[in-house]
């Protein structure tokens, strides 16, 4: 399978999960933004181009599940992908824990820009609904980012030492 | 020129960037109505596989459904089958003892049709089976929904068999309702009429008419056709009935030669179906032990 087509396989599978159980995970109103994870994952190593494109398409994926709103999400996250890209592995040390930093801050911007646009430009909600809802979710993402890092870190190793079985 | 090698050569991340914003922008900026139905008809496209999958689950269930139903058919038909076979056999004693012939199933041999003839005159056809298969000349021929024809010509591995539809062959038939008797009679094309009906007899629209086994040239109680009109004509003694046979002459691909009657002992159908069902009872006993001691 090319990486192209798993790529677009993992995004499915993520966006069903985002959609389906990550509703039911939710922490004093706050859930984890899978998709977020997978962006962060997928282009923390890449160039900017691919940052932008990775952001627009999860991010429109993720639109469809609210078409309300559509090119919100696309918006924010071909952004944020294009600021973790660029920025992100230049300046952060290769630590699992700023690797963590990183989606935390990443969740925040993002969220910054959606809350701007689902509350049309209205500073005071913008900054109750930040602070009621988007450090929280932020931080619970960032934690379910460590994890999911964490496991793709060990599973190379288990699979270099297994001569490349599962 | 130069704005494309200035957009794409030099500011090929920005050009990027500015067109995904730009796009998701002209997304916001649409009415509520045109993103939901933009959103709806993208997801649908996007979902077209899953829905496909599901389709073939959900039929996949309903055939499972059908089966089921099926299969208590089946049983229900079988059950059915046995009281008809025991009815039968009752019926062949009673024969029996009142002095008539006992009454036979008949064995069908399947064939296929080789080659039709060309003579528009002389409705024939070849089928793959001959004097090795046991045919003889004059075992009548049907097809799968009435009685085809007669067995004229037998060579070793094929036969010819006269159809229906021609002016030299009659069948005496029997309307299946009011049981009048008469002659079918090819007219032309798929048209038959049934002859030497009285004008007083009751043949309506819509009777169906089987064979009457007189002669035996051809075998009691095979449908034939069906009456398309009937009508009493005030200067004649007869009345002109038109049928249209069960068959389709110029469709034949398959038919079954009557070899012969199977004879039946009385009771011996119950006991063959009593013997089947018990050896089919062993054998998913079997099939259960085997089961249970994996």
């Amino acid at each position: 399978m090319t990486y192209v087509l798993r790529v677009v396989l993992a995004a499915f599978i993520v966006f069903i999960l985002q959609v389906t159980v990550m509703s039911k995970v939710e922490v004093a109103g706050a859930s984890p933004d899978l998709m977020m994870v997978m962006l962060v994952v997928l282009v923390i190593d890449r160039k900017p181009i691919a940052g932008i494109i990775a952001g627009f398409l999860l991010g429109f994926l993720q639109d469809l599940g609210n078409a309300s709103f559509l090119g919100m999400n696309a918006l924010a996250k071909s952004l944020v992908g294009y600021g973790i890209a660029r920025y992100g592995r230049d300046y952060l040390p290769d630590n699992i824990l700023f690797k963590g930093l990183l989606v935390f801050i990443a969740c925040l911007i993002h969220d910054i820009i959606k809350l701007h646009i689902t509350t049309s430009f209205d500073s005071a909600d913008v900054i109750v609904a930040f602070f009621r809802y988007s450090i929280l979710s932020a931080a619970y993402t960032a934690l379910l980012a460590v994890l999911v890092m964490q496991i793709i870190d060990i599973l190379p190793r288990r699979m270099v030492r297994s001569g490349g079985r599962y | 020129m130069q704005i494309f090698s200035f957009l794409f050569d030099r500011h090929l991340e920005k050009t990027v960037l500015a067109a995904a914003i730009a796009l998701s922008v002209f997304m916001l900026t649409r009415s509520e109505d045109s993103q939901l139905a933009a959103g709806k008809n993208i997801s649908a496209f996007l979902l077209e596989p899953v829905d496909r999958a599901e389709d073939y689950f959900v039929n996949a269930r309903k055939l499972s459904a059908e089966n089921d139903s099926l299969r208590e058919r089946v049983v229900s038909l079988q059950y059915e089958n046995e009281r008809i076979t025991q009815f039968r056999d009752e019926r062949n004693r009673l024969r029996e003892l009142a002095g008539f012939r006992e009454d036979s199933f008949y064995v069908f041999l399947p064939c296929d049709v080789i080659a039709r003839s060309s003579n528009r005159f002389h409705h024939s056809i070849t089928v793959d089976r001959g004097s090795d298969a046991g045919v003889l000349p004059g075992m009548p021929v049907v097809g799968y929904r009435g009685l085809a024809g007669r067995v004229t010509q037998v060579f070793r591995s094929s036969s010819r068999v006269l159809l229906l539809n021609n002016k030299s062959v009659s069948v005496s038939c029997l309307v299946k309702r009011s049981r009048v008797v008469g002659v079918l009679a090819w007219e032309r094309g798929t048209l038959f009429s049934l002859d030497y009906v009285g004008k007083e007899e009751d043949v309506r629209q819509g009777d169906t008419l089987i064979t009457s086994g007189f002669g035996r040239v051809f075998p009691k109680g095979f449908p034939v056709g069906s009456v398309v009109h009937s009508t009493e004509e005030k200067t004649e003694l007869s009345r002109r009935v038109g049928i249209v046979c069960m068959t389709d002459f110029n469709k034949l691909e398959e038919v079954f030669i009557i070899t012969g009657g199977r004879e039946w002992e009385g009771g011996e159908a119950w006991l063959e179906m009593e013997k089947s069902r018990r050896e089919k009872e062993k054998a998913d006993e079997k099939d259960d032990g085997g089961g249970g001691e994996q």
